[in-house]
């Protein structure tokens, strides 16, 4: 049902004579109110709930972290657990705590900010089966078709497939992880990193209406060729999560408020109900849901040869000198980047690079020279 | 052709001044004592001896017998003598021809001059019946000279209709300035009005038709057929002052019939004129914004307005997704909008009736039209299949557009197709005076492929029949059948496993039967209506063989409407009318049909589904019922101005489902069932119109205040598609509206120009106890078409016969808008919160379209009549902003304002008459 997009169809007519600017609402509201990103698994370390408080539309968003509270979790047979604050506005359960499938939680938060106190529950939640993911895999694709003036974008797009052969799990959320390890031209210390990024959109489906709840293909993301993702090596990801029909309406309805926009045929908007309330006051909005999902993990390498990729360092070795002539006796630095500061400390002195940016003989700029525990290296 | 027509004219000024002169010279002598003959041999026995002959019918005259009249020296006085008492009138000219009519005097006005060979003719006059059909400016006696002088009111009445084609003229005015009354023709043509005895000058107008004035001199009651000419040259329509004083005469407050001469000269927006566009320009209704389907009443949604082709409720009436209208303007005939005062024959819709009537063909001749714009090509033939009897209309109107999305370098747009077309169709048969048959139909298609893999399609079908019978001149009916046919269907094929035909249809099948009768100062009006509704809600399908889909289709929803109504339009004294209405509607859904029930502690869900009840085939799941009285009072305070107050109730039981803002191609028709309750609107206006300047300029000042209960809304984000649960989602909302609209027009010379500025305002209110089911904590807002402010202006200046210019100016407040309050991430997604429904408001709008019109040539004779309109819609490049959104930029939620037109857009339209 995704794909009855009116939004990219009505676009087409729109283009031929309309136009859009940018807007700056004046908006005379800021409602700061609580929101729960919280998730109850069926793996240990897994489980994690985040407070925060939303902030004002018109600003940069950045999470803004809810510490100080006390959030504990109910089951239906009497258990209860104490959660502690790891980092500001994250908490975490006991360690060993592991949600069970088929037993319903409830989540209880109670704000501690000053005199402001005040108590929130969730509705009980079941845990849902779900299936293993069956494979992860990629296809070198052309993702915009060329036509006749327009030569296409190439790269890979990720597919996922997965099945329940017992048709218990018929909705789905997925979140990914990529991780890319990145080489630099020159034999520095840190020319050795890895970069991580995890998934930016709630991504879910729903296999109610297929008769079989199989999920075949299913477009993880797409990789295009600019950029050098797929360069060296690339890993992701994937965990799906097991939802119950109430939770993907909730993440259905809440997606389809910020996708159908910008077209003649606008939804309505409104606030989706969470299945969280305000004990005290129960007009209250809550923003955000408690999950609780069972879940599997896959994950695949990524080694091939692409086409076209592009080449962030390809400036570098032109306005790098390795050595040589300009050596300037004396400095005190073996790597010098001519516009970054402060300069990397002298370590060895086997290195003398002159370059453009640190960047090009530092890549820990854009990534970490940790070796990510689970990257397999090449033999 | 034009020099047979000066010299015509200048014979009958000749021969009428003759007549004059003639008239008081001579005197038939008689000298015999014709005591005791019958009728017959006294003619026989005149004949012979004096040089007169006489035209009559042998039922009126075959119990006369002569008597003895003393001192009676001439034919005149035996006649008089003879006829005293009688029904018949006598009419003798200067030829020495006698006429005999019944029930109504002919005399030649002393100062009229125009007598054409339709006046009067001999051989016409013994074969066609009592009646006389006018076509000039004339003098008619109607009743007995003798009872000139009796008190009190009589009424005559007649059928109105086209010279050249025979068509009734429904909706013409008839009015006596003197006594500021009048009344308006049916939809037969036929009028009828109570005057008091006297001389009078009526005067019949009606759009596109020369005016006719009649002097006529009113002893008792009788009847009076008129025909009018329509106006040679198209251009002259601009001028016609047709319409004027019809407000006054009205009985219901918010009656719009629209001008289409002055309609067709209205600015275009890419080269179409389009018949819902104007509507807009209406004081009362509004839009969402442009482009966007369907139209606001006074408060109303959009599916709360019945939009009728022929009788047959049209269920999608836009083409484009609500650029254009699914009606060709080339075969509307009339165009009434009723915003308030709704007739009882209507029924199943609550805010308002748009009446669409397609023309008839041309009974004559062969003619047709043909046009293209920038968008379209049409043409349209129309002519007699036998002469007079049997005729023929066919209007066809398709796009050309796609090779636009070649010559577009954007892949995306590069593949996409998006085309339609229209046809209308239409065949009237004259069986004879007392039975008229009419076979119309419709058809329209829309496609649309957005790149290469979703098609997008629907499909409207109309087809009505309808038999007129006239029992006799003062009681007729009518029968029509139709039936309308609305689907659309969505496919795609991306992705193999998910490859699907989405579906969605509605068939109805309509009977009506109405009856007028005109009794004295009664005019009553009663009929019934059945519907029968099958609706499809969605199918949705696997499309091949790889496909996974389950084939599901939604449990199809069937039912019954029913409508019985009586209305009395009853003149009670000259200044004081009442119309008093009452439609009696039922509804029936009928199985087979399950129906989930839920426990009422809680808000309908999944998890408060308790059982499920299951209806068989032919079962009664659920029925309503409801009494909708329809009453109006019009007070002629004096000749220049009246007063009229108004009060309506109407029930609707289909609903179009809808959560976007504007209507979107894929919202569905829902039939009341057992959850959805059938909506309720109750309004009452009051009128007041005031002629100013010798009835020159028109106002008018109009205020109403309504009542919607039980529509639909949604709760937050509700998917409408294939939704098996819909009663989950629906939110019951109760709406209120009021408004006051001002009109001021000017319809004589050439500049004509109407203002019209409305102060309305619109809200809605959740109704339930779940907070689920709540807006806005259930306190009022103001829906998405609440602007209060409105102004528009429309001008038309006819420089000459050929060359015309026409403007319109358009203001108002910009619509009620939710905006996005506060930002927040979850799992790194940025999502946002949502402030109070309809909280703000978009910029206001403004547009200013100009358009101007030549005519190649005026000469009758040249075989084509060639058209041209310039066109720029949007003349000041303005902005207009129809929806303020956000999007997702990187880091930060960004408000993006879009313009549909955000340019200036000229058009030519090129068309031609042969």
């Amino acid at each position: 049902m995704k794909t009855l997009s009116f939004f990219a169809l009505v676009l087409f007519l729109l283009l031929i004579t309309s136009c859009i600017a940018q807007f700056v609402p004046e908006i005379n509201e800021e409602k700061q109110l609580l929101v729960v990103q919280g998730l109850i698994t069926d793996q240990p370390g897994n489980s994690i709930i985040r407070l925060s408080k939303s902030l004002p539309v018109v600003l940069k968003s950045a999470p803004r972290p809810l510490g100080k509270c006390l959030v504990s979790l109910s089951d239906d047979i009497g258990n209860n657990y104490i959660f502690s604050e790891t980092l500001v506005g994250t908490y975490v359960p006991p360690p060993l705590f592991q949600g069970v499938i088929s037993r319903s939680y409830t989540l209880h938060i109670n704000t501690n900010t000053g005199f402001n106190s005040l108590s929130y529950e969730s509705f009980p939640v079941e845990m849902k089966p779900v299936p293993p993911i069956d494979s992860i895999y990629y296809v070198k694709t052309v993702i915009e078709k060329p036509a006749e003036f327009y030569k296409g974008i190439n790269g890979c797009q990720i597919y996922l497939n997965t099945h329940d052969p017992e048709k218990k799990c018929s909705y789905f959320r997925w979140e990914y992880s990529e991780t890319w390890a990145l080489r630099l031209n020159f034999d520095v210390p840190n020319h050795n990193c890895w970069i991580s990024n995890n998934s930016k959109d709630i991504f879910i489906q729903s296999t109610a209406s297929l008769s079989e709840d199989v999920i075949k293909s299913l477009p993880i993301t797409y990789i295009t060729n600019a950029t050098d993702r797929l360069k060296t090596k690339y890993s992701i990801s994937v965990n799906q999560y097991s939802m119950n029909e109430d939770e993907y309406n909730y993440w259905d309805k809440l997606k389809r408020l910020i996708e159908q926009t910008g077209g003649l045929y606008d939804l309505v908007p409104s606030s989706i109900p969470s299945n969280l309330w305000c004990v005290e006051f129960p007009e209250e909005k809550v923003l955000g849901y408690f999950s609780v999902s069972a879940v599997s993990t896959k994950r695949i390498f990524i080694k091939d040869n692409f086409e076209g990729i592009i080449d962030p360092y390809s400036d570098c070795v032109s306005s790098t000198l390795v050595g040589g002539p300009d050596y300037i006796e004396g400095l005190g630095v073996t790597v010098w980047t001519l516009f970054d500061t402060p300069p990397i400390p002298f370590s060895s002195p086997r290195f003398r690079v002159f370059t453009k940016t640190r960047g090009c003989a530092d890549c820990t700029v854009r990534g970490t020279n940790v070796k990510p525990y689970f990257w397999v290296d090449d033999k | 052709m034009k020099y047979i027509f000066r010299f015509l004219f200048l014979l009958l000024t000749l021969t009428s001044a003759l007549t004059c002169f003639l008239e008081a010279q001579d005197n038939y002598k008689i000298s015999e004592n014709y005591s005791g003959l019958s009728f017959k041999e006294f003619v026989t026995k005149t004949e012979s001896s004096l040089p007169v002959k006489f035209y009559y019918k042998e039922d009126w005259v075959k119990d006369l017998k002569l008597g003895d009249y003393k001192n009676c020296p001439s034919l005149q006085c035996v006649l008089n003598n003879l006829l005293k008492g009688t029904s018949i009138y006598y009419y003798i000219d200067d030829l020495g021809n006698v006429f005999l009519t019944n029930n109504y005097a002919l005399k030649v006005s002393d100062t009229t001059v125009e007598k054409n060979n339709k006046f009067l003719p001999p051989t016409d006059y013994s074969g066609s019946g009592e009646t006389q059909k006018l076509s000039g400016n004339v003098s008619v006696e109607i009743g007995n000279p003798a009872e000139k002088n009796k008190p009190g009111n009589v009424a005559i009445s007649g059928y109105i209709t086209i010279k050249d084609t025979k068509d009734p003229v429904s909706g013409a005015t008839v009015y006596i300035q003197k006594l500021s009354t009048g009344t308006i023709s049916n939809e037969y043509g036929y009028y009828n009005l109570t005057i008091p005895r006297g001389n009078h000058l009526l005067q019949f107008s009606f759009i596109g038709m020369r005016e006719k004035m009649i002097n006529l001199k009113l002893y008792g009651a009788g009847e009076l057929n008129v025909e009018m000419n329509s106006m040679l040259i198209p251009l002259k329509e601009t001028v016609v002052s047709a319409q004027k004083s019809v407000t006054l005469q009205r009985f219901e407050v918010g009656v719009e019939k629209i001008n289409i001469a002055s309609f067709r000269l209205l600015p275009t927006s890419l080269g179409e004129s389009d018949i819902i566009k104007s509507v807009l320009l209406i004081p009362g209704v509004q839009s969402v914004g442009e482009g966007s389907a369907g139209f606001n009443v006074r408060g109303g949604t959009a599916d709360q307005n019945l939009i009728l082709l022929n009788g047959a409720p049209i269920y999608n009436s836009s083409h484009f997704f609500g650029f254009f209208s699914a009606v060709n303007s080339d075969i509307i005939k009339d165009v009434t909008l009723y915003k308030g005062g709704i007739p009882s024959r209507y029924g199943g819709r609550i805010s308002s009736v748009l009446d669409i009537g397609t023309k008839a063909g041309n009974s004559k001749e062969f003619a047709g039209n043909a046009g293209i714009s920038p968008i379209t090509a049409h043409v349209m033939v129309e002519g007699p299949i036998i002469k007079d009897t049997l005729d023929y209309i066919l209007a066809v109107r398709t796009t050309y557009s796609n090779w636009i999305f070649d010559m577009i370098r954007n892949p995306d747009l590069h593949k996409s197709r998006a085309s339609f077309y229209d046809i209308n169709g239409k065949l009237s048969y004259d069986l004879n005076k007392n039975n008229k048959f009419e076979a119309s139909s419709y058809v329209s298609h829309d496609a649309f492929r957005f790149r290469s893999d979703t098609i997008y399609s629907y499909d409207n079908s109309i087809f009505t029949l309808k038999w007129r019978h006239f029992f006799n001149s003062r009681f007729f009916s009518s029968l029509s059948l139709n039936n309308s046919f609305y689907k659309y269907d969505v496919s795609s094929r991306e992705l193999n496993p998910d490859a699907f035909d989405l579906s969605h249809k509605i068939n109805s099948t309509g009977l009506k039967q109405d009856f007028n009768l005109f009794l004295g100062r009664h005019e009553v009006n009663f009929g019934l209506d059945l519907i029968k509704y099958s609706i499809t809600p969605g199918s949705y399908l696997p499309s091949g063989d790889s496909s996974l889909v389950i084939p599901n289709t939604l449990e199809k929803e069937q039912a019954w409407e029913g409508g019985l109504y009586i209305e009395d339009k009853l003149v009670l004294t000259s200044y004081l009318s009442v119309n008093i209405g009452l439609r009696l509607s039922s509804f029936f859904s009928v199985g087979p049909q399950s129906v989930l029930l839920y426990d009422p502690a809680f808000s309908k869900s999944r998890s408060t589904i308790t059982d499920t009840l299951y209806f068989k085939s032919g079962q009664i799941s659920s029925k309503y019922a409801g009494l909708e009285p329809r009453i109006s009072l019009n007070l002629r305070i004096s000749d220049k101005n009246s007063f009229k107050i108004n009060y309506n109730r109407t029930q609707q039981y289909l609903h179009l489902l809808s959560n976007s803002t504007s209507i979107a191609p894929t919202d569905t028709w829902k039939l009341s069932d057992y959850y959805l309750k059938p909506q309720t609107g109750d309004q009452i206006a009051l009128g007041f119109y005031q002629m100013l300047f010798n009835n020159g300029y028109e106002t008018s000042a109009e205020v109403y205040y309504k009542v919607i209960k039980n529509m639909a809304d949604f709760k937050g984000g509700t998917n409408l598609i294939m939704n098996e649960t819909i009663e989950e989602d629906i939110v019951n909302v109760r709406g209120k509206a009021y408004g006051l609209e001002l009109v001021l027009k000017k319809n004589e010379g050439r500049l004509h120009y109407s203002v019209g500025y409305t102060y309305a305002r619109t809200f809605v209110k959740s109704n339930s106890k779940f907070s689920e089911e709540t807006i806005n904590s259930g306190n009022w807002f103001p829906s998405n078409f609440d602007k209060p402010n409105d102004l528009v202006i429309t001008l038309n200046y006819l420089f000459s016969r050929r060359c015309s210019i026409a403007a319109n100016y358009t203001w108002s407040t910009g619509r009620p808008i939710t905006f996005p309050v506060s930002t927040y991430q979850l799992y790194d997604d940025i999502l946002v919160h949502y402030s109070d429904r309809n909280k703000y408001r978009i910029p206001d709008y403004s547009r200013l379209d100009l358009s101007l019109k030549v005519s190649g040539n005026l000469k009758l004779h040249k075989t084509t009549h060639p058209n041209w309109t310039f066109s720029v819609y949007n003349l000041l490049g303005r902005e207009n902003v129809y929806t303020i959104y956000f999007k997702k930029a990187d880091d930060r939620i960004l408000g993006y304002k879009l313009s549909v037109f955000g340019k200036a857009i000229p058009s030519v339209t090129y068309s031609f008459d042969f």
